[in-house]
């Protein structure tokens, strides 16, 4: 028996969370959640997850995206896969001068938008872990 | 010593320049000096000065036309009138032609230090309310955005609970409560998708969208956007019909953002429609263009008003039902048609309705216009 996928949910909103844990918990993953992008940030490093579901658009700004990149960054914590879920289309990203807020700039692997439907959510969630194992084994 | 400002001294007198040089070098400015006005002028482009003492009795280019011209240039750069024979009169009228203040002939060092620190802090201010005008007019350019995001975060949030309750209970309610849960599920995603539809309206970027352009068939324009806003006409018994001749020629352009142009043109002919009414959207060529028209039988447009529809933030009086947008919607439109090289027209009879038409230019003719490129455009389309 293989042990459940650990996943990690960064979105400030306690609401939201709570019902996207409630279907991922469902389905038998391992979830843990954090509020904010700085705890979100810990909590990557104390125990880097199999996959990531971040918020764009938390605190000021698109501090979603500077999480990603700050990722993007850390050897430890490049090669998680990672979840966007954001309750604004990119195309918001003049919101945010000089911030770009765009798929194709981030190396992400994928992008919802809120709300998220159940069924749809855990395919995703399926295939990005897969993919990562691919990737593994690949090595 | 900190450079704590830039000074630009203009004047034909050497020794003017030479006195007035050493007094603000040695009070840690930065100066510079020009002889005559054309050579004032191009030191206010290469210098950029935060505050020019300006001799107003020069040979060449008198100093009140060099002050017009610094104006124009830089409203917030800080002019100081230096005058020989201190008549009030010249002094009152290059005050009038937006000198800060003037300053007469001969000056002590102290008084030119002085008059120096106060245009200074003057320049600052000026500066400041600047920025504070650019983050308000920001702040009111993206205010509709703002406001839908902080309206669509909590509605996902509700919707996304309720997916979750109705898994949950699935087996524990009765058929009537499963339907009322379902009716409020639906209202909520209708409410997400009238805010959706709208911050993509208003959101709608247009850099680097040439790189999208491709032919595309006007009826493929036509069905995707009648098709997103079935559901709106729908709910006011609205027909929408089509005339779409055969071997239309095809446009050039990118689909999802010129689909965005007729949704929003539908959206506003549903809005402004009487229910029970019709809407036609029909193509036809007109020499090297194609022309899509959407035709209303609703409330129409005041003549006083046509010539302002398209105008950011005008907004037509309230629609049927009450309903009201951010008055960008045409707006919007009106860019999305230009990016595309075409032109947006409107005729209105009052009580009758409305026809807006796009003209498009037929795929392989010049004429299409390059909006600038420096990262890719977002894309618009729509989650389900």
């Amino acid at each position: 028996m293989k042990e459940k996928a650990r996943l990690l949910i960064i979105d400030d909103d306690p609401e939201f969370v709570d019902a996207i844990r409630g279907v991922l918990e469902g389905a038998g993953y391992e979830v843990e959640a954090a509020y904010n992008p700085r705890s979100g940030f810990e909590t990557l490093k104390r125990r880097p997850p199999d996959l990531l579901l971040l918020d764009i658009l938390m605190g000021r700004g698109a501090e979603g995206v500077m999480l990603a990149r700050k990722m993007r960054k850390d050897p430890q914590l490049s090669r998680i896969p990672t979840l966007i879920i954001t309750g604004i289309r990119e195309q918001i990203a003049f919101l945010f001068p000089g911030q770009a807020v765009h798929p194709h700039i981030l190396p992400v692997d994928e992008l919802m938008e809120k709300p998220v439907d159940p069924e749809l959510l855990l395919d995703r969630v399926r295939a990005l872990l897969q993919a990562a194992a691919a990737r593994r084994e690949a090595g | 010593m900190e450079v704590t400002g830039r000074i630009l001294i203009v004047d034909d007198e050497e020794i003017v320049l030479d006195s007035c040089s050493e007094i603000l070098r040695a009070a840690g400015y930065a100066v510079a000096t020009a002889s005559d006005g054309a050579q004032g002028l191009r030191q206010v482009e290469e210098f950029r000065p935060d505050l020019v003492y300006l001799d107003l009795k020069m040979p060449g280019m008198s100093g009140m036309e060099v002050l017009e011209r610094i104006r124009a240039a830089d409203p917030s750069v800080v002019t100081i009138v230096v005058t020989g024979y201190a008549t009030l009169a010249s002094a009152v009228e290059a005050m009038q032609r937006g000198a800060y203040d003037f300053v007469p002939k001969p000056f002590t060092p102290e008084e030119l230090r002085l008059i120096t620190r106060r245009g200074l802090e003057r320049r600052r201010l000026v500066q400041e309310t600047m920025a504070l005008r650019r983050e308000q007019e920001m702040l009111r350019e993206h205010f509709a955005a703002i406001i839908a995001h902080e309206v669509k975060s909590p509605l996902a949030a509700v919707q996304q609970s309720l997916y979750l309750l109705a898994a949950e209970l699935r087996e524990a309610l009765t058929e009537a409560q499963r339907e009322r849960l379902a009716r409020l599920q639906a209202r909520l995603a209708d409410l997400l998708q009238m805010v959706d539809t709208w911050l993509r309206a208003i959101s709608v970027d247009l850099r680097g969208i040439r790189e999208r352009f491709r032919p595309t068939a006007v009826a493929d324009l036509v069905a995707r956007a009648v098709e997103a806003v079935q559901p709106f006409a729908r709910r006011k018994d609205l027909q929408i019909g089509t005339a779409l001749p055969e071997g239309l020629p095809p446009v050039v352009g990118d689909e999802v953002t010129l689909v965005q142009a007729l949704v929003n043109l539908l959206h506003n002919a549903v809005k402004y429609s009487y229910p029970g009414g019709s809407i036609t959207v029909a193509a036809r060529v007109e020499g090297e263009q194609v022309h899509i028209g959407v035709s209303d039988q609703g409330v129409g447009i005041p003549p006083d008003e046509l010539p302002h529809i398209f105008g950011a933030f005008y907004r037509g009086r309230a629609g049927m039902a009450g309903e009201v947008g951010a008055g960008l919607g045409l707006a919007v439109t009106r860019k999305i048609v230009e990016a595309h090289g075409g032109v947006i027209t409107a005729e209105s009879t009052p009580g009758k309705g409305s026809t807006f038409t796009v003209a498009l230019p037929v795929a392989g003719q010049a004429g299409q216009v390059a909006v600038g490129l420096d990262r890719p455009a977002a894309s618009l389309e729509g989650a389900a």
